[in-house]
């Protein structure tokens, strides 16, 4: 209650006193995680209400419950002073709420105009899509939006920024009286950026509420009235933004808390495993050089869409090369697939673990011994009762549930994948291998054997490039971390002396140092 | 009693059951379905399309689909029809040089459809009309008949009192089940299948086992082609119209899946059998061609759908006879 009251406060300047959109007590979870506790937020028209939080902090999760996509299992949304359900997407839609997704929903072998005006034709009376009307309405949005695009081109000839644009263009050509955007600019440049800007303050005078979500704090102050700030799926704060100062921001983002118990071991060695110089690639990667010792954790920190995997899939040869080298153990090596990064003892641990990790035609030893079959080989044939014998004291090493060794791998737990594809890079006696995200999705007792694996795997001489969200993780699992934004690595330190302060800030582009008041520092 | 439960959840025991079920209703509609005469003419028949299913099985386990071993066979026909008898080739080169040319014929369709970035539904649809089209072409359409008197003792000779083609099946099944089980392309060849790329992301050289794969189908095509010269002493472009698809039916009737990663030889040895049965049963009653066309038709939905269903069958079941548990 006492929340509600002050938002209402807060929001005595605004020229609506009843909120247009309002969501109360909203809860939602997901398999081995609450997302969003108990979350309350009013938006009021004319209003640009920013969303804040970490990584997982359940923004695009809320963002998803008011638009439709989830279902929340207990709370209210409120429209117009009525309470409103939404089955899908449709109901939302109809209801007047218009939503940018951080994830494209555009069809990408339709023109840019089919796409705008996709699921709602308008037709003549004779039932023909009447597609004079859809062109000229297109026209309009594009110019609203001073794009040049042709409304004729087909969506998937489009560089991404533009692609971008068009899910925008699509968004506010709806009838809505709210617009949700999650990272509209993740894909934009400086310029375009810019005029999204004018555009979000002439929505505002058209008395529309939006929903803003983004990385970039610099945005936010410069675009936002209000801000929620979101953690762990609870609620922190709801403010005016003219209270509040970028410091103030990234302190309640990161919470008073960060009481997790990490069972950090150092068995960084004196010698090098991987040396990356110069790199360029074609994917984006900007000049990346750095060097991961043996038995080292080196992570690399950055938001969604930084680059951080770009750079992790250069290693392992899945992107191609411009310019730069890449030495392993001080030899040369030329790795223009996987299958030749595996050769010289590479292992991969892919962010998408059931989409590209997991077999699950395959029981879990087939799973592990899939990277070294050639270790089976009894003369020409593979030796099952061999494959069964490794399966099952892997199984037992990594404390893997036991039905892995009769069922498809589909059956276990995300946490107990994730082992199973440990496991597999254990077997192929990888010498680096490469951690995308492994604790994404998993709970927190699976999570806490990741970190024991990762210190089982660094004392037995393994490197390991971690990538993770999860800062707090990231600043207690690793030895030293890269922070990388738009495929550069802006700076490298020892993990025992940054701060989360300091990593969000320069992933975030606010500024290297404590500084972040100062806005301009870095904003492109 | 373990080891019960575990045929039954295991993929082979769906096909199985599929044979056995329309091998009943075979004995039981016509009693010449049993004698030993008609066993050995099963075998005859089932000869050929089971040696196409091998690769057909193959090429499905990869994700992929192989609609070209119809015209491939028949190529291969009129080829080793031309080479032995109005070339004069002694028979064994002829073999041998219609089984590199399925090879050949195999290596493009797997080219294409991996490097040429092509869905191997698309090759393989093409490959069907042009290797069906070279085949008139070196024929001029005419039918090539009395190939060698050699071809004969190799299809209907028999040893111990059984057909020679039962063992040929025999034998190539237990290889290709070998190859799957055991080495290392065969997993390979699961694991592209299953999850692309996951295969990839693992070392695993994707497009050169899709490739390989095709290779195989075209190998196992010609295999077919030159059983089915022998068979007939003759060879003729308007040969093995219907294997391709029975190829296709075979395997998915034997469970394989569609999208790849779930099948084995053995079922789909069953799934061919079932197949050939159903043949020879509509055939034994004289049931005209459209009414087989239509039954094969209607077997394969039923014997895939019992597959698909299996669980919800499996899950009615099990509710019908449940205790009210204390839980």
């Amino acid at each position: 209650m006492s929340l509600i009251v002050e938002t209402l406060n807060s929001v005595q300047s605004n020229p609506a006193i009843e909120p247009v959109w309002e969501v109360r007590n909203i809860s939602k979870a997901f398999p081995g995680v609450q997302a969003l506790d108990n979350v309350s937020m009013a938006v009021f028209s004319g209003e640009v209400h920013a969303l804040l939080g970490e990584n997982g902090s359940g923004k695009s999760t809320l963002a998803k419950c008011i638009a439709g996509v989830y279902q929340p299992e207990s709370g209210e949304i409120i429209s117009h002073a009525n309470p409103v359900t939404f089955r899908n997407p449709m109901d939302a839609r109809f209801a007047g709420v218009a939503t940018i997704f951080q994830e494209f929903s555009l069809v990408p072998t339709l023109t840019v105009a089919e796409n705008i005006f996709l699921g709602r034709f308008p037709r003549l009376s004779t039932g023909i899509i009447d597609w004079a009307t859809i062109r000229e309405e297109t026209d309009k949005v594009l110019e609203q939006l001073s794009l040049k695009i042709d409304p004729n081109a087909v969506v998937k000839t489009l560089s991404v920024a533009e692609q971008q644009l068009v899910e925008i263009a699509k968004a506010i050509s709806m009838e809505s009286s709210l617009l949700i955007m999650d990272e509209p600019t993740a894909a934009l440049g400086l310029l375009e950026t810019q005029s999204l800007m004018e555009l979000i303050r002439r929505l505002t005078k058209q008395d529309k509420a939006i929903i803003y979500i983004s990385h970039r704090l610099d945005e936010v102050f410069q675009i936002a009235d209000r801000v929620t700030i979101l953690k762990d799926g609870k609620h922190i704060v709801t403010s005016p933004l003219s209270e509040l100062k970028m410091s103030d921001v990234v302190r309640l983002m990161i919470g008073y808390e960060i009481q997790q118990h990490y069972p950090k071991e150092t068995n960084a060695k004196e010698a090098v495993c991987l040396e990356v110089e110069n790199l360029v690639t074609e994917n984006g990667v900007n000049d990346v050089s750095f060097t991961v010792n043996v038995g080292e954790v080196f992570g690399l920190g950055g938001m969604l869409g930084s680059g951080r995997t770009e750079i992790a899939r250069a290693i392992y040869g899945l992107d191609h090369f411009v310019s730069g080298k890449i030495l392993l153990y001080g030899e040369k090596v030329h790795l223009r697939s996987p299958v030749e990064a595996v050769g010289v003892g590479i292992g991969y641990l892919p962010e998408n673990r059931k989409a590209d990790g997991c077999f699950f035609n395959f029981e879990a030893p087939k799973n592990i011994t899939i990277s070294r079959l050639k270790e089976l080989l009894q003369g020409p044939f593979l030796s099952l009762s061999q494959e069964r014998k490794v399966g099952e004291a892997y199984v037992k090493r990594m404390n893997i549930h036991p039905t892995a060794l009769e069922k498809s791998v589909q059956f276990l737990s995300g946490g107990n994948q994730q082992k199973v594809i440990v496991a597999r890079w254990l077997f192929s006696q990888a010498r680096l291998l490469i951690m995308d995200e492994p604790t994404q999705g998993i709970d927190i007792g699976a999570k806490l054997e990741v970190y024991n694996v990762i210190n089982e795997l660094t004392r037995s001489g393994i490197s390991i490039l971690l990538i993770s969200s999860d800062f707090p993780e990231l600043l207690a699992m690793c030895d030293r971390i890269g922070v990388v934004r738009d495929g550069r690595i802006l700076y490298i330190n020892e993990a025992r002396q940054m701060t989360e302060y300091q990593l969000i800030g320069i992933a975030s582009g606010v500024g290297l140092s404590g500084e972040i008041e100062d806005i301009a520092v870095i904003s492109s | 009693m373990e080891r019960v439960a575990k045929f039954f959840r295991s993929t082979v025991a769906g096909p199985m059951v599929a044979f056995l079920l329309v091998a009943t209703m075979a004995s039981l509609a016509t009693p010449r379905f049993l004698q030993p005469q008609n066993l050995a003419n099963v075998s005859l028949q089932v000869a050929t399309v089971a040696v196409v299913s091998i690769g057909a099985t193959l090429v499905i386990l990869t994700g992929g689909i192989d609609l070209s071993p119809g015209s491939t066979v028949a190529l291969i026909t009129c080829t080793l029809a031309i080479l032995v008898k109005k070339m004069g080739y002694p028979l064994w080169v002829g073999i041998a040089l219609c089984l590199l040319l399925g090879v050949i014929l195999g290596f493009i369709n797997g080219f294409f459809s991996t490097y040429g970035k092509i869905p191997s539904f698309i090759v393989t649809l093409a490959t069907m009309s042009i290797y069906r089209g070279l085949a008139f072409l070196i024929t001029g359409g005419t039918p090539i008949f009395t190939v060698s008197p050699q071809l004969g003792p190799l299809f209907y000779g028999k040893f111990l009192g059984i057909p020679l083609p039962f063992y040929y099946v025999v034998i190539l099944y237990t290889v290709g089940a070998i190859f799957l089980r055991n080495t290392i392309p065969g997993r390979g060849i699961y694991a592209v299948g299953g999850n692309e790329s996951a295969a990839r992301l693992t070392g695993i050289a994707v497009n050169r086992t899709r490739l390989l794969a095709f290779v195989l189908a075209g190998l196992t095509a010609s295999i077919g082609g030159v059983l089915l010269t022998a068979w007939l002493n003759s060879g003729s472009p308007n040969y093995g119209q219907e294997l391709g698809l029975q190829s296709i039916a075979a395997a998915v009737i034997g469970g394989a899946s569609l999208a790849g990663g779930i099948g084995s030889m053995i079922a789909t040895l069953f799934g061919a059998l079932t197949v050939a049965v159903v043949q020879n049963g509509l055939n034994l009653l004289a049931v005209p061609a459209s009414w087989q066309e239509i039954t094969l038709g209607i077997v394969i939905v039923l014997a895939v759908g019992l597959d698909m269903w299996r669980e919800t069958i499996g899950r009615g079941v099990s509710r019908l006879f449940r205790q009210p548990s204390a839980r």
